[in-house]
């Protein structure tokens, strides 16, 4: 398989990745947590979606909205009964209550759903690029033949209205402001007469329709089992950590990174190893981590 | 030659000039006052001094070294104590745990010694328990020595920092606001140890709102204006300088 | 009065003293012919028993470095895997699968004790700078790059099956099996409590006040003339060595490593323990890891009685262990045993 195709994967990985970093990185500037249950967030939007498509059954778009406004009362459910009650005890124990509420929502999961994958019932159109010349360097292909699914369209099309929706949500709505004040300054936020906990609850909503989206597109690529989100949160994690915690534009940035990465190094790496392509995002993960912690852009995590 | 000295500081916030090219020296054996409307970068100095920010430019001297943008931990071992503005607790420890700590050179810092309870680590505890318990009496706390430092009221806290350096035994004292929040009798009980401690040869160097105690303390006193020296000299003439009362006058409405 | 009295010597000498009973007891059922005899409902407390003592070098481990220190190291299984890896690969007589070198099983130990530190150093060297949370982060992808590591190089790691072969020292001197569950039981339940002791040592001296210090405040205690950096560096190199040495011992009773056997779960689990025990104090996160993995025994017992899956069990005990680490963070921070003035969570 050439690169180009390997790129269209990459693309695609990364679309759903950004959807899902955006609402992550929302979630650690504004409520200045890691949220690690995060990726179960996607995992219950895209069962949500499941259900709605086969059990009720609604066509795919509606079964797509279904999902996202599950998602969104999920998050804020959780995030009432989890997160809101600690918000001020500090970045670390609101790290390890998601991670315990990740491992319980993982498994409740596990329990009603199964061990099983499930498949989300589409129609796919292949459309095949065969005429493109090949361009080896090596046995690396650079171009050649590549194909691109319905599928794959409908995941970089709706990653792409995010983005534009959520640019005009911060950008144009007093909420948007309000959220970009709160990740700036959060008390100085206060002082000008925001409400911080409604800001917080908004952000809480936002983050889990996006992860609602995100689940629902990622089983549409694959399948959906109750580690599909665990599965990724590393990742998605990544995405926004490359792109500067905090910052929505660096995490679909980080996202792209993160999705080419991953798609190439399976490229390049020998058949027997592509397991490592997932280690290869967190060997960058580190790297930034350690070389220039803000991020692309984004704030300082050192201390002293 | 002066015990510590500084040449030329500068530290920039973000553009704005915290210090601009600020030269101090404080003589051996000295009570120096540091005053100054808000914002005039008395912290900054401070933090610049004692190695807990590096400057951007300049240098700072003690005792003959270069020591500009030294470790804290490094000033702490040639004699160099500073306290913290916003009385810096270790909370979670108590009273006794917080003097205790800041002995220096304990063998029972290091892992052998402390795994193998080594005899020069049993003996110099002797000694550092013994040296911490008279500091918390001198300093009336002993009835508090079992507490978490987190119980203590603001000028307790206060005390416990001063008890704490003196651990070291510092050649150089520096004192950031030690009479904020502290009412008026322990604030002359304070400042009477900080005369004892000076006339012991202990060399001091207070930053203070509190003007009247201040002026009465040192030696002399140094006011600095965004982040420039504006005057030094004898407390009374300062104090009585035309620019002087002109800073604070101006700075009043901030 | 000599400085002696002053001192603490309570806990830890005790450890010490049961610990050395435990390795006298362990070595006379594996050099004399001393035999014992298990009941058959007692096998499989003996054999939680046994990854509970292992696990148990763990939490000592971590607690040293989060409890102590305020190091948040959420790839703490790293250690554990590298310690264990390396003890295998140097000691395995012949595996079908990775590498196998054959060399007495006492240098593989102590080559995993040593690479399992080396990482620390190199991790702490790099990262330690890093703020709480994302030390977390960076631990915890470490740990996953090298999960990874191990799946997928074949040649080196032997994949998915690991290494095997691994010599098993208690195994190789006793031959009845009952005797050797409980002479393992005692040796490595001696080990465990020797560390206590260490540790217990180390932190009722000087040493531990330091280590306290920097997590209540680091500059303050930087401007008391401490290097905290170094010590900082120590307690996490020291935390990783024990993890290490819990994995060769734990290669060496198993004769067997897998990836398995090394997951994030670990992790998750001594972290669980000690959070519910109380971090900072020894003997409370052992007991606080002995009731998670109580909570193992209990649903293996329950299983026998109700006529439900083991799949659904697990799960059902996931979400328990789950909620349990929700529960403690929020309703008793300092655990069950921790003191909450000095964790700092009594506000």
């Amino acid at each position: 398989m050439g690169l180009l195709q390997e790129a269209i994967f990459g693309l695609v990985t990364g679309s759903y990745i950004a959807i899902a970093a955006i609402g992550f990185t929302l979630i650690y500037g504004i409520v200045n947590m890691i949220n690690f249950a995060y990726g179960e967030y996607l995992t219950l939007g895209a069962f949500i979606g499941l259900v709605a498509a086969t059990a009720l059954p609604v066509p795919l778009p509606v079964a797509v909205l279904v999902a996202m406004i599950g998602g969104g009362i999920v998050s804020i459910v959780l995030a009432r009964g989890f997160f809101t009650p600690i918000n001020d005890t500090g970045p670390v124990p609101m790290l390890l209550t998601s991670i315990g509420l990740g491992i319980a929502l993982r498994n409740a999961i596990r329990l009603v759903g199964g061990r099983s994958a499930r498949y989300f019932d589409t129609e796919t159109a292949t459309f095949r690029f065969d005429a493109v010349p090949s361009l080896s360097i090596g046995p690396i292909d650079l171009l050649g033949g590549f194909f691109i699914t319905s599928e794959h369209l409908i995941v970089i099309g709706a990653a792409a209205a995010v983005f534009v929706a959520i640019h005009g949500l911060l950008t144009r709505t007093d909420v948007g402001i309000a959220m970009r004040a709160m990740g700036d300054d959060e008390s100085l936020a206060r002082v000008r007469g925001i409400d911080t906990q409604l800001i917080r609850d908004s952000v809480w909503i936002l983050a889990g329709v996006l992860a609602g989206l995100a689940g629902v597109l990622m089983a549409i690529q694959t399948n959906v089992s109750a580690d599909t989100g665990f599965s990724h949160i590393l990742q998605i994690l990544s995405a926004a950590i490359l792109g500067g915690a905090g910052s929505p534009y660096g995490a679909i940035l980080g996202a792209y990174v993160i999705g080419l990465v991953l798609a190439v190094s399976t490229a390049f790496l020998p058949s027997s190893m592509t397991g490592l392509s997932s280690a290869v995002a967190f060997v960058i993960l580190i790297g930034v981590l350690l070389v220039k912690p803000s991020g692309i852009a984004g704030t300082e995590v050192r201390e002293a | 030659m002066s015990l510590l000295s500084t040449d030329g500081l500068v530290k920039e916030f973000g553009g704005l000039r915290a210090v601009d090219d600020l030269s101090v020296s404080v003589e051996e054996g000295e009570i120096v006052g540091v005053m100054g409307p808000n914002g005039a970068g008395k912290s900054t100095f401070f933090n610049c001094v004692s190695g807990v920010i590096k400057p951007d430019a300049g240098t700072v001297t003690l005792d003959g070294a270069d020591v500009t943008g030294d470790a804290p931990e490094s000033l702490a071992h040639r004699g160099l104590v500073r306290t913290f503005q916003d009385t810096r607790e270790l909370e979670t420890m108590t009273v006794r745990d917080n003097v205790r700590l800041a002995a220096p050179d304990q063998p029972g810092e290091r892992t052998l010694p402390a795994l193998l309870r080594s005899g020069a680590m049993q003996d110099h505890e002797a000694t550092v328990r013994e040296r911490a318990d008279e500091l918390i009496e001198t300093f009336e706390l002993d009835h508090l020595a079992d507490e978490y430092s987190s119980n203590l009221s603001g000028g307790q806290r206060k005390l416990l920092e001063l008890a704490r350096a003196l651990m070291l035994d510092p050649e150089v004292l520096m004192l950031d606001e030690p009479f904020a929040g502290v009412n008026p009798t322990l604030t002359r009980e304070i400042a009477d140890r900080i005369r004892d401690l000076n006339e012991k040869g202990m060399t001091v160097v207070v930053i203070e709102h509190e003007i009247e105690t201040l002026s009465e303390l040192v030696d002399r006193l140094v006011v600095l204006q965004q982040g420039g020296l504006l005057v030094e000299g004898d407390p009374e003439d300062v104090l009585s300088d035309e620019r002087v009362i002109e800073a604070y006058l101006g700075g009043a409405d901030e | 009065m000599s400085a002696l009295d002053k001192l603490p010597a309570g806990h830890g000498d005790r450890a010490l003293l049961a610990g050395v009973v435990c390795l006298l007891v362990g070595a006379l059922f594996a050099f004399t012919p001393m035999r014992a005899q298990l009941p058959s409902f007692l096998y499989v407390f003996v054999e939680v028993g046994i990854l509970f003592v292992v696990y148990g070098l763990l939490v000592l481990g971590l607690d040293l470095q989060y409890g102590h220190a305020g190091l948040v190291n959420f790839g703490h299984v790293v250690f554990f895997a590298v310690g264990g890896y390396a003890t295998a690969m140097l000691s395995a007589q012949d595996s079908f699968s990775g590498i196998a070198l054959g060399y007495p099983w006492p240098i593989g130990l102590a080559v995993g004790v040593l690479a399992a530190a080396v990482l620390g150093l190199g991790l702490s060297a790099t990262s330690i700078r890093l703020r709480g949370d994302f030390l977390a982060i960076v631990t915890l992808a470490t740990a996953e790059i090298f999960h990874s590591v191990f799946v997928n190089f074949q040649g080196i790691f032997g994949g998915n099956v690991g290494i095997l072969g691994v010599p098993r020292p208690i195994a190789a001197l006793v031959a009845d099996g009952d005797t050797r569950l409980v002479a393992t039981l005692f040796v490595l339940g001696g080990v465990t409590l020797v560390t206590l002791a260490a540790v217990t040592r180390l932190t009722e001296a000087p040493y531990g006040r330091v280590l306290r210090a920097i997590r209540a405040d680091e500059l303050v205690t930087r401007s008391l003339g401490k290097s905290t950096i170094t010590y900082k560096t120590q307690a996490f190199v020291y935390g990783a060595a024990l993890a290490g040495l819990a994995g060769g011992l734990f290669a060496l009773y198993n004769g067997a490593v897998a990836p398995g056997f090394f997951t994030i779960q670990v992790t998750v689990t001594i972290w669980i323990g000690m959070l519910l025990g109380g971090a900072a104090n020894h003997r409370a996160v052992l007991a606080g890891l002995a009731i998670i993995m109580g909570l193992r025994l209990v649903s293996r017992f329950a299983l026998d009685v109700t006529p439900v899956s083991g799949d659904v069990f697990a799960s059902i005990r996931l979400i328990v262990v789950g909620m349990i680490l929700v529960a403690v963070i929020r309703y008793r921070p300092a655990g069950i045993w921790g003191n909450a003035q000095e964790l700092g969570v009594d506000r």
